[in-house]
């Protein structure tokens, strides 16, 4: 049981929808989701990634969007996360990911 | 293919044979079920077809036979018959047959038939191959597993402290391996360090990383080394081992007994709880840090948080796991339903066991999702030592020698490098008498602080009289040593044996530690005559040395002192 991931992508930007559970098991997924604009190399594209039908998320998922920042160029790109409900807030917070992400 | 023909009827067997090895294959042909089964035996045939009435044997026994030898590899058997009645069909399918084929024959049936057979036959060969690759490795697997628990129980609860009379945990991994790493260990001067931590994910991957932070951290402890210095080589021993997906949301916690005080670390742990004697949480140390091996560590990540300790302190910290644990219909434990436990009304020791029997229930007979750890400090029991006594390392016991030392510290390394386990780890490489380590530490350990604390950056040890000027000592201490610009502090050691009176034997040595600082001293004669007025929170440090050694005097403006520690064999 985990989620489901849909793309939308403009110009400038990418926004990454992840439905339901962000686990493990969809690391695979996400990766396929954000790797389309990593892997051409393009400097300064912006993504987002919206929570707002995210249900829950573990320490996988925290490790893929460490990966994804490190596959978008830590300082080149910046990455936001949006949208994200109180529970799953609390455990980025806690993991201190408002150091490397924007959460708003 | 090898075909077996089993038909008492000559002529039919004249037809099929010649059929067959027209289009390649080698036939064999029995006369009735007896030889067929043993030509079957011998010549282990790839199709077999069967007539159904025979003398000696019938070819449903026949089948059951064959289909018997044959055991995991499939042998398609096709029944010859004249009849076309249910009941007869279904007798063959009992006895294992896989199809049919009607009297007269017709070629092109036959070969299709075979056909199929064939592509069947080799399916199911594919499959039993898959198969027993499965199995191998399933079975190479489990050797591995069991070869890799071996190593990670052996490195991981080297030297481990968990049975030190403060600690109470619970421990529940989700698979074989643990995810969640739970350590503790003394430092030279008595100190307990605590580390719990939580790796991304379960099972083997999240365990690997935890063989080399086990390592680091006994390593390092025993060393002397403090605890944001453990923090710092973690993680970036982390770093560069672990994939950018992995890193260990982790908490370490220092226990000193002898200055009363805990610090924590925490990055990426839920809140670490802190409770009195109601029972009731009165400190939460929130991770204020990022988890363990995401990247570089500032001065600033370094820092711990400090508080006073107390004997009704009781500390309790925990892994995600705990309040996600879930219930049978997937709904988490929970904080809300932890907190519950720290409302006043469960009495402080009981706290710990009654979580666990909540939790228990709460999960009743539902699978683990996380592995979950919960462990209590209980302060009180701080100052006692493990059963069988404080862990010895072992290092070489060489015979007293003559031997000197000297260091000298100045303000742009003070900055950066704590010279305690520098000094430490330089004097236990020459010669560290056993059941005299840990004094000798404590003597350094004061000395060294004195003269950094007093010394060069001024503080005022009275005021760690009070609870709040105890955090204010900390934060002044910090704050003037990171804008520290001049100053040193030298340190001289010199060793000799002591000799018996009686033959000249080395029976022993004298240490005599000689530091001087740049600072502008102290009334020395004061604290001197009154040591009681020295018992306070910190200002215990030269009533403890004066305790230790055999002599201890203050020289000049008091910001040199000398102090002689003699050891004997034991």
């Amino acid at each position: 049981m985990s989620g489901t991931i849909s793309v939308e992508r403009s110009d400038k930007e990418t926004v990454i929808n992840i439905k339901g559970r962000f686990n493990f098991e969809m690391h695979s997924q996400f990766r396929t989701a954000y790797q389309e604009d990593t892997s051409k190399g393009q400097k300064g594209r912006k993504f987002v990634i919206d929570l707002s039908g995210t249900e829950y998320i573990d320490s996988s998922a925290l490790g893929m969007l460490l990966l994804l920042r490190e596959e978008a160029g830590t300082n080149e790109s910046d990455i936001e996360i949006i949208n994200a409900k109180p529970e799953i807030r609390k455990i980025l917070e806690t993991a201190n990911f408002q150091r490397l992400f924007k959460i708003s | 293919m090898k075909i077996l023909i089993v038909d008492d009827d000559r002529i039919n067997s004249t037809i099929l044979n010649r059929l067959l090895a027209r289009d390649g294959h080698a036939v064999m042909i029995a006369h009735d079920g007896v030889e067929g089964v043993e030509k079957f035996r011998r010549e282990n045939s790839d199709l077999v077809l069967m007539d159904i009435r025979m003398p000696r044997m019938n070819g449903y026994e026949a089948a059951r036979q064959i289909k018997q030898l044959a055991a995991n590899r499939f042998v398609p058997i096709i029944f010859l018959t004249a009849v076309t009645d249910e009941e007869s069909l279904a007798l063959c399918i009992d006895a294992g047959g896989d199809d049919f084929l009607t009297k007269p024959f017709n070629r092109t049936i036959l070969q299709a038939k075979i056909d199929a057979m064939e592509r069947i036959r080799r399916l199911h060969g594919e499959l039993r191959r898959q198969k027993e690759t499965v199995e191998r490795h399933q079975e190479q697997l489990q050797q591995e597993m069991e070869v890799g628990q071996h190593l990670f129980a052996k490195i991981v609860s080297a030297g481990n402290l968990l049975d030190a009379p403060c600690l109470k945990r619970w421990t529940s991994p989700m698979s074989v391996f643990n995810g969640d790493l739970l350590v503790a260990a003394y430092n030279p001067a008595g100190g307990l360090h605590i580390m719990l931590g939580d790796f991304t994910g379960h099972g083997l991957s999240a365990a690997v990383g935890a063989m080399p932070l086990a390592e680091i951290f006994y390593e390092m402890t025993a060393q002397g080394f403090s605890l944001s210095e453990l923090v710092e080589a973690i993680n970036a021993k982390l770093i560069s081992v672990m994939p950018t997906r992995m890193f260990c949301a982790a908490c370490l916690i220092e226990v000193d007994f002898r200055q009363q005080s805990l610090l924590v670390w925490n990055g990426g742990l839920p809140d670490v709880l802190v409770t009195d004697q109601t029972g009731r949480v009165v400190r939460r140390l929130v991770s204020n840090r990022l988890p363990l091996g995401v990247q570089a560590l500032t001065r600033e990540d370094r820092k711990m948080e400090i508080m006073e300790m107390k004997p009704e302190h009781r500390v309790f910290l925990f892994s995600d796991g705990l309040i996600e644990a879930p219930d049978p219909g997937g709904e988490m434990f929970g904080l809300d339903r932890l907190m519950t436990h720290f409302d006043g009304r469960t009495q402080t020791d009981q706290i710990f066991d009654t979580i666990l029997s909540s939790l228990k229930n709460f999960r009743g007979d539902a699978g683990q999702t996380d592995d979950i750890s919960l462990l209590e400090i209980d302060c009180s029991r701080a100052g006692e030592e493990p059963p069988g006594g404080m862990p010895r390392r072992s290092e070489k016991d060489l015979p007293p020698a003559s031997w000197e030392i000297s260091f000298s510290f100045h303000a742009e390394t003070l900055k950066n490098v704590d010279p305690l386990p520098t000094v430490i780890n330089a004097v236990m490489s020459i010669q560290a008498p056993t059941g005299h380590r840990e004094r000798l530490y404590t003597i350094l350990a004061e000395l060294l602080s004195n003269a950094l604390d007093h010394g060069l950056l001024g503080l005022d040890t009275n005021m760690k009289k009070t609870p709040t000027g105890f955090i204010e000592y900390y934060n002044l201490r910090e704050e003037r040593l990171a804008v520290l610009a001049s100053g040193f502090i030298r340190l001289k050691l010199v060793h000799e044996p002591v000799l018996s009176d009686e033959d000249g034997r080395r029976i022993g040595g004298a240490i005599h530690i000689r530091l001087d600082d740049s600072g502008p001293g102290f009334d020395y004669h004061r604290v001197q005559s009154s040591l009681e007025g020295n018992c306070g929170h910190g200002g215990r440090g030269i009533a403890l040395i004066r305790s230790l050694c055999s002599e201890l005097v203050y020289l000049g403006d008091g910001n040199q002192a000398e102090v002689v520690y003699r050891w004997m064999y034991e």
